[in-house]
């Protein structure tokens, strides 16, 4: 067999055409999502020589051996790892941030101190009027901050619980789609532009997923992959075309809990550990903490409050009454105002008679008070809050700056670089140039042994 | 192969997350400045929003305190003026007793006298049962009534309180908001009489008798008053100081109240000079930047190649 010089060219234009094509197809693709830079792999076409021809010259040009996707898995698995890392701080961060605004914006604190002082007040004048409204008034503003910032927490809750639920349809959705990939993956031919363009949207799927949970995946030798999530020893989510369906599970105290069915008999519980979903879990569980601590200073302060009522007697000298409804146990949401009289207040002690100026009741509930020190407890909880809320801010932003540093390492070398590409279309264009010529010269070759007469 | 080692999606990512961080953080510095305030959450500075929070809530109490103060100031001195007229009209019927012990006094002399020293008891007992700023009995101690009753024959009897109660002045500190009825009135074990005011009685009652026994009387009165006396400038005393330990307690607090503004400042303001330092030095990075990104960015090969 020898060479023929016209097909060598033309096997060197056409490969040519195919590296220009590539080129301007990553040119614009520059700024696509998840688009991984392609470049040709191109090998020689040639035969070995067969019995009584060695030495002879079969040459047959160039060929395209594959469209090369420049992906490095490691780094697309740290993409993924630091990315659902960062997505959970965030949603955590976000949770907490709005448990720390129910609690402070609500004012609870600024009542009960207010609560505190008009009963101070009292004390200079245990019988005016005035400073008895005073009292109840206040009373009444402590009790509606204490509803308010239950409501505000327990809309922070729902709202928790809504966007994870949303998270879950979306992990559901994406699982399904990339069981579907994973089915045509195994059917697309090897180095083929079609298995690239699958890859490519295989690893963008896996890299959204990584926003809602921690994902584990293993690449099978066919290209599919294979999910787990909660880490690696955590229950499958997608195994080739079969994909889990994720669940989700409110307990009692509005805390989450997920599983995921559709492999085994009974749906596998998953622990969470990355991703937005584990973030809001992580934020439900604090404020359920929140929650409790806030009902157990609302239940403290009315218990003392309504012991140490009935404990004296009022203006009238009649027994002191409860001054708070909705217990026990109080808590936060249920805690109301039971007293609208001011003159119902038990300031003198059950030995004196109606109308006595003699505080010892009053001084009565304000040791206890300070005993119980609801206010210094208020004081504690926003203090926990808000210092979770900056050392979660801390760890959050340096989770961040991992994810991003990852990211750009990442574009670095998965990235087109523009700069490369006009050099590759200039270097192809002059292959093509050159393998025009060579069509030229095996054309000039056939004339001149034509001419010869 | 690679002529730089960046891709042109890196190159944009990173310069944009700079240029975020930096705009943000010039953002944070500007709110800090036209707030006044470092902290605006909690979160801002855990530590010092706490302190902050209990910086507010004893400032809060320390008004009450401030008012607590100026009601026992109030008292005090109404109990004061009260003890000055008291101590007068002992003087006044000192005098008088004083003219019907002489021995050339006619017994109708002494009836005048003796009717004079009981309209001026009258006036006593009224003083006695005057009210405080709060409108309550200022010497019946905690009773919701008046200090004193009289009975048809003139008998007057206490009806108060044992002690007048005592109003807090902050930092665990309290004064005795006034003087009860019998702190002053209550003459000394082994006098004739129990209080005063039953003295004065006695005498107008013996003087208006008249006979031999009203001169008796009337001396026997000046002993007794000499006593009363002594008791109401001794209250007076203790009034004094009492006033005094207020204006103690007043200025010890004024000058916490000094501090603790001193220490929120510190704790929550806004350090201006520095603020504003950061907020330049910021600024010239960002300005620094953005111009190096527009050069970077528009050097491309393709604007090169013809």
């Amino acid at each position: 067999m020898a060479s023929d010089l016209l097909s060598i060219g033309r096997s060197g234009a056409q490969a040519a055409r195919i590296a220009l094509d590539v080129t301007a197809q990553n040119i614009a693709n520059a700024s696509s999502d998840g688009y991984v830079r392609r470049s040709v792999r191109l090998a020689e076409v040639s035969s070995s020589g067969g019995i009584g021809t060695i030495g002879d010259v079969s040459l047959s040009g160039v060929r395209l051996d594959a469209v090369v996707r420049n992906a490095d898995l490691f780094r697309q698995a740290e993409v993924r790892r630091t990315g659902a890392d960062s997505m959970r701080a965030d949603a955590e961060v976000a949770g907490l941030e709005n448990i720390q605004a129910a609690v402070e914006q609500s004012n609870v604190y600024n009542s009960m101190v207010g609560f505190e002082s008009s009963l101070q007040q009292l004390v200079g004048d245990p019988t005016s009027t005035s400073l008895r409204a005073n009292v109840v008034e206040d009373a009444r503003t402590m009790v509606g901050t204490f509803n308010i910032a239950a409501t505000a927490l327990q809309s922070v809750g729902t709202g928790l619980r809504f966007e994870a639920t949303d998270g879950v349809t979306q992990v559901n959705t994406l699982s399904g789609e990339l069981a579907r990939v994973n089915l045509r993956l195994a059917r697309a031919a090897d180095a083929s532009s079609d298995q690239t363009a699958l890859l490519d949207q295989r690893d963008s799927l896996l890299q959204q997923l990584s926003k809602f949970t921690d994902v584990s995946a293993t690449i099978n030798t066919d290209s599919t992959v294979e999910v787990r999530i909660g880490g690696s020893s955590g229950p499958l989510l997608v195994q080739g075309g079969t994909a889990g369906t994720l669940g989700m599970t409110t307990v009692s105290d509005g805390t989450i809990t997920f599983a995921v069915s559709g492999f085994a008999a009974a749906p596998a519980p998953a622990n969470l550990t990355g991703g937005s979903l584990a973030g809001k879990a992580q934020a439900l569980t604090k404020l359920a903490a929140v929650q409790t601590r806030l009902d157990g200073l609302a239940d403290s302060l009315a218990k003392t409050v309504n012991t140490a009522q009935g404990n004296g007697i009022d203006l009238s000298g009649a027994a002191g009454q409860p001054m708070f409804s909705g217990g026990p146990p109080f808590t936060a949401a249920s805690l109301g105002l039971a007293m609208t009289d001011g003159a119902k207040i038990a300031t003198a002690a059950s030995s004196d008679v109606a109308g006595s100026r003699n505080p010892a009741n009053l001084n009565a509930l304000r040791t206890a008070l300070s005993a119980s020190d609801p206010v210094g407890g208020m004081d504690g909880l926003l203090f926990d809050i808000s210092g979770t809320v900056q050392g979660r801010t801390v760890t959050r932003d340096a989770l961040k700056t991992i994810a991003s540093g990852a990211q750009v390492a990442l574009q670095a070398q998965a990235g087109v670089d523009l700069d490369q590409e006009a050099v590759n279309l200039v270097r192809f264009q002059q292959a093509f140039q050159a393998s025009g010529k060579v069509m030229q010269t095996a054309k000039d070759i056939f004339d001149t042994l034509l001419a010869i007469r | 192969m690679t002529i730089i080692s960046n891709s042109t999606s890196a190159f944009y990512e990173r310069s944009s997350l700079d240029i975020a961080d930096l705009r943000s953080r010039a953002e944070g510095l500007q709110a800090d400045l036209s707030r006044g305030q470092r902290i605006s959450r909690s979160s801002d500075d855990p530590v010092g929003a706490s302190r902050l929070r209990q910086l507010q809530r004893t400032d809060q109490l320390s008004q009450i305190d401030v008012a607590n103060a100026a009601k026992a100031t109030t008292n005090l001195q109404l109990t004061d003026s009260a003890l000055g007229s008291f101590a007068d009209y002992v003087t006044r019927i000192r005098e008088l007793t004083t003219q019907a012990a002489n021995g050339t006094m006619t017994d109708a002399e002494r009836n005048g006298i003796g009717q004079e020293i009981a309209q001026i008891r009258g006036n006593m007992i009224q003083l006695a049962n005057s009210r405080d700023a709060q409108g309550g009995a200022l010497f019946g101690g905690q009773s919701a009534g008046a200090a004193y009753t009289t009975d048809a024959a003139g008998n007057v009897t206490y009806a108060g309180t044992g002690t007048s109660g005592d109003l807090p002045l902050g930092d665990g500190q309290n004064v005795t908001r006034g003087l009860t009825g019998p702190e002053f009135l209550t003459l000394p074990t082994g006098s004739a009489s129990p209080d005063l005011l039953t003295a004065l009685k006695t005498l107008s009652d013996a003087l208006q008798a008249g006979g031999a026994a009203a001169q008796q009387a009337a001396k026997d009165g000046l002993a007794a008053l000499s006593q009363g006396m002594d008791q109401i400038t001794t209250a007076q005393t203790v009034v004094g100081t009492r006033l005094a330990w207020v204006d103690l307690t007043t200025e010890r607090r004024t000058n916490l109240t000094e501090m603790r503004a001193g220490e929120e400042t510190d704790v929550g303001g806004t350090d201006i000079a520095s603020t504003v330092a950061r907020l330049q030095e910021t600024m010239t990075v960002l300005e620094a930047s953005q111009a190096s990104f527009t050069k970077l960015a528009s050097l491309s090969l393709f604007s090169l190649l013809n």
